[in-house]
């Protein structure tokens, strides 16, 4: 008797620890799984994002609109695409920053507040960034309750109705394009205008942008833009380092960008 | 029955309590999407949620529909790649104010009005050592030109830009 | 035009250049939660010395400290619940857990440890329970009569089938103790952004640095409920405590040094801020207090001969100290240097809660979170009383002089 109730009651155990997890943990062990993590860039569709960093004035307006575009108080000191300005001297000394996020854009040589000099700087320029929408997200992989996932065509969002605001996401992700919603209190990150892109329209950023900086486009769709930069030119990625594959790619970056 | 086994099922009921919430609480379309537990473990109906939010920045063409000469005029200015919206959509609210509205009637969320400070030419129009000079067709004169770039701080200062410059049209007055 | 607060503005103070978007998010409540944590742990491998290796001087804190674990047990996650901007969201990651998240799993070990705790407990307090609730009255005999579970049995071999079941239990608790504690390193130790938390040594590190503040506040608690009760204090006990003691903080403090002298010997692009944040910003926290005063001093006051119960009181006091501000240094200094490796940020504890967020993230909760394990100590003392084995001078005597014999 009491041996039978033994066996009933691992087995329960067994049954309750197996339904715990949810069976696609395991999802990782099938063949066609391991292949997508030997081939990354499949035929599937995908978005991605270049930005020319050669061409940016720094106006900020991108900033603005996407500030707009997708409610975040404007004031607020956070935003899901910021500008930086990166300043080297003759001695070397680099210096960054980003005022406000650029939303008021740079408007005088004042790096850090600093009067450098003109004829003391070696080079400038500005490095929009934004959400690098990582195939591997590493923000994603950390939230412990599902509230952050990939869609299928590579967009990295955020269930505002069920993000418990633990942060985890934020400090995980390299680039800091995560923050918390000042008013929403869940965490927020740019979505690359998914409301806007799915209707064949432009990011708000790119469409505000006058010189052609941002562009969002397919990547495997050889008529795209974004398609055409990719393939043809030289283009680099933010912190590669970190394994998260971004599909954010500059033209124009150097070593000492951040 | 011995009662060593007592502890295990309060375990057992707690552990029935949360599966039970589970099942109830949990939204039916939770789910992780190509079995990618790793990057697609969510609820469905969220992407909808975001592909739902509205859009408002709507473009030149939006404000084609009545300005359609004024439209016209810019296109064929320096400011050809100048979005209406980029000086006309206020974030200030004294300066907003547009003659219908445009959210009760043409369901456009964001406050429109002019913006006629020094301020907002600078962001772009300042001269800074490490600010790139591109180069822009211009229609109406039929010619490539180096986009002017002023140190604010010499070129007239304390006078409105819109004093001389006509934006529009990208010409004096 | 602002609306709502930006998360992190109150306390982060910029420097130089960090990311816009940057801020102080993991806040005090983040070191206070593997504090408690660390307490729990600790706490339950005392009392395991006794039950499964059979250290007869520590029957006296045996039941002390395994309901002291238990209190603090309870109290773990709500620093988490004060830290969420969502708090009552947090029942979202037992619905729908990820298991790919390092913290999604807290739930399945925090809860798995609880029930070996709370059985442990039960199986150790029964004879107890079954006794009290017939003599007992009224309210105090309902409750009673529930911990029972319907089980009145109390004849020889029940009792010694108890015995049996804590002996298990507590066996089976002290790897789970580890897993509980090496898996809140494993949480920081995970985070691939943040230079000083990404290392493999941090499930170890929090591991020893949490026996070292579970024996410490055992023999902290101890001493101070033993005085408050005016009861006789056992040397042999505070000694076989001290010794467990010395033992595990030496392994901590090696681990503690290895990680930095690591870190500086392979000098990753990440070195030059670190070694800033270490030697200068958190200089005073960390080499100070955190090694000198919380590790080492305590180490010289213990190893040196005769130790009594004041010099065990100070040491353990120091080591509490010690494993708060290592906590503190892990978490505010890990997030201090700028993930662009070009800035730094200040961390400025809330301390007057004049909005929501500067209480719910600032002093007053801190003080409220690290007072309530002892609060429910007090009244689970009610229920359990966790001083019924207490020494007198005899047994005390007899310990000492067998202790005596083996030297």
């Amino acid at each position: 008797m009491a041996l039978t109730r033994r066996e009933l009651l691992k087995k329960g155990l067994l049954s309750i620890c197996g339904t715990l997890i949810p069976l696609s943990a395991f999802e990782l062990l099938k063949p066609d799984a391991m292949a997508s993590l030997i081939h990354p860039y499949s035929k599937k569709k995908r978005w991605a994002f270049t930005v020319d960093t050669t061409k940016c004035m720094g106006c900020g307006m991108c900033v603005k609109a996407c500030k707009l575009e997708n409610e975040i108080p404007f004031e607020a000191e956070v935003q899901r695409t910021w500008v930086e300005r990166y300043v080297q001297t003759k001695k070397g000394e680099v210096i960054i920053d980003s005022p406000r996020g650029a939303r008021y854009g740079f408007t005088k040589n004042d790096p850090q507040g600093k009067n450098i000099p003109e004829e003391e700087i070696t080079k400038g320029f500005f490095v929009p960034k934004l959400c690098n929408h990582c195939e591997k997200p590493s923000c994603v992989q950390v939230c412990p309750v599902g509230a952050t996932y990939k869609t299928e065509d590579g967009v990295v969002l955020v269930d505002r109705k069920w993000c418990i605001g633990c942060g985890y996401c934020i400090n995980n992700c390299p680039y800091f394009a995560r923050f918390f919603h000042p008013v929403h209190n869940v965490a927020e990150k740019c979505t690359w205008c998914y409301h806007r892109i799915n209707k064949g329209m432009n990011t708000a950023c790119a469409d505000s942008c006058a010189f052609g900086v941002r562009k969002i486009g397919r990547l495997n769709d050889s008529e795209s833009e974004v398609h055409k930069i990719i393939t043809t030119k030289r283009v680099a990625v933010l912190k590669p380092e970190f394994g998260n594959e971004p599909h954010v790619f500059y033209i124009g970056l150097d070593h000492i960008v951040r | 029955m011995s009662h060593a086994w007592r502890p295990l099922f309060v375990i057992i009921a707690v552990v029935i309590i949360i599966f039970t919430a589970r099942i109830i609480i949990v939204p039916s379309d939770f789910e992780a999407t190509n079995g990618d537990y790793k990057y697609q473990w969510h609820r469905v109906s969220s992407e909808q949620d975001w592909k739902d939010f509205p859009v408002k920045h709507k473009g030149r063409e939006f404000c084609e529909q009545c300005h359609d000469e004024m439209t016209a005029t810019v296109k064929g200015s320096g400011h050809t790649n100048v979005q209406c919206e980029s000086c006309h959509v206020q974030f200030n609210p004294d300066k907003k104010g547009h003659p219908i509205d445009l959210k009760e009637d043409f369901d456009y969320l964001l406050e429109i009005g002019i913006d006629r400070s020094r301020a907002l030419c600078k962001r772009c129009h300042t001269k800074l050592v490490y600010r790139p000079i591109p180069k822009i067709y211009i229609k109406n004169r039929e010619s490539y030109e180096d986009m002017k770039l002023v140190d604010p701080t010499e070129h007239n200062p304390g006078i409105e830009c819109i004093e001389c410059h006509d934006v529009h049209r990208t010409e004096f007055k | 035009m602002t609306e709502g607060h930006v998360h992190g503005e109150l306390w982060t103070i910029k420097e130089l250049f960090t990311y816009p978007n940057e801020y102080i998010y993991w806040t005090v409540h983040i070191a206070v939660y593997p504090y408690i944590t660390g307490l729990v742990a600790g706490a339950f491998v005392l009392s395991s010395l006794y039950h499964v290796l059979g250290k007869e001087e520590l029957r006296p804190v045996a039941k002390f400290s395994l309901i002291f674990s238990f209190a603090l047990l309870l109290i773990a996650p709500t620093p988490l619940l004060f830290h969420l901007t969502q708090p009552f969201r947090g029942y979202h990651t037992i619905l729908t857990p990820h298991f790919y998240s390092a913290i999604a799993a807290f739930n399945l070990v925090y809860l798995s440890y609880m029930a070996i705790v709370a059985a442990e407990i039960w199986f150790a307090f029964r004879k107890f329970i079954v006794e009290q609730s017939e003599s007992q009255t009224g309210f105090k005999r309902l409750i009673y009569k529930v911990l029972t579970l319907g089980s009145t049995d109390v004849s020889e071999k029940a009792l010694h089938l108890d015995e049996k079941m804590i002996k298990i239990l507590a066996a089976i608790g002290i790897p789970a103790a580890a897993l509980l504690h090496g898996y809140v390193g494993f949480i920081f130790g995970s985070v691939k952004t943040v230079p000083l938390w990404k290392t493999p040594l941090m499930p170890f590190i929090f591991l020893m640095s949490a026996v070292i503040s579970g024996i410490a506040v055992c023999i902290f608690t101890y001493i101070i409920g033993m005085k408050f009760a005016k009861k006789f204090i056992c040397t042999a006990t505070i000694r076989s405590m001290c010794n467990a003691l010395v033992f595990f903080l030496v392994i901590a403090f090696l681990l503690e040094i290895i990680d930095i002298v690591f870190h500086a010997y392979t000098a990753e692009e990440f070195w030059g801020i670190l070694s800033q944040v270490l030697f200068d910003r958190f200089a005073v926290k960390i080499i100070v207090i955190q090694w000198g005063l919380g590790m080492i001093l305590p180490l010289i006051l213990l190893i040196l001969p005769r130790v009594d119960t004041l010099r065990a009181f100070i040491a353990a006091s120091l080591v509490l100290m010690g494993v708060f501000m290592m906590r503190w240094d892990v978490v505010i200094g890990g997030q201090s240097m700028s993930r662009s490796f070009a800035g730094f940020m200040e961390y400025n504890l809330p301390i007057i809660p004049n909005s929501v967020e500067a209480f719910k993230e600032g002093l007053v909760a801190v003080i409220i979170l690290l007072s309530a394990p002892f609060i429910i100590l007090y009244f689970m003392n009610k229920i359990f009383p966790v001083f019924s084995e207490v020494f007198n001078e005899d047994d005390c005597r007899i310990l000492t002089e067998e202790e005596k014999k083996v030297h």
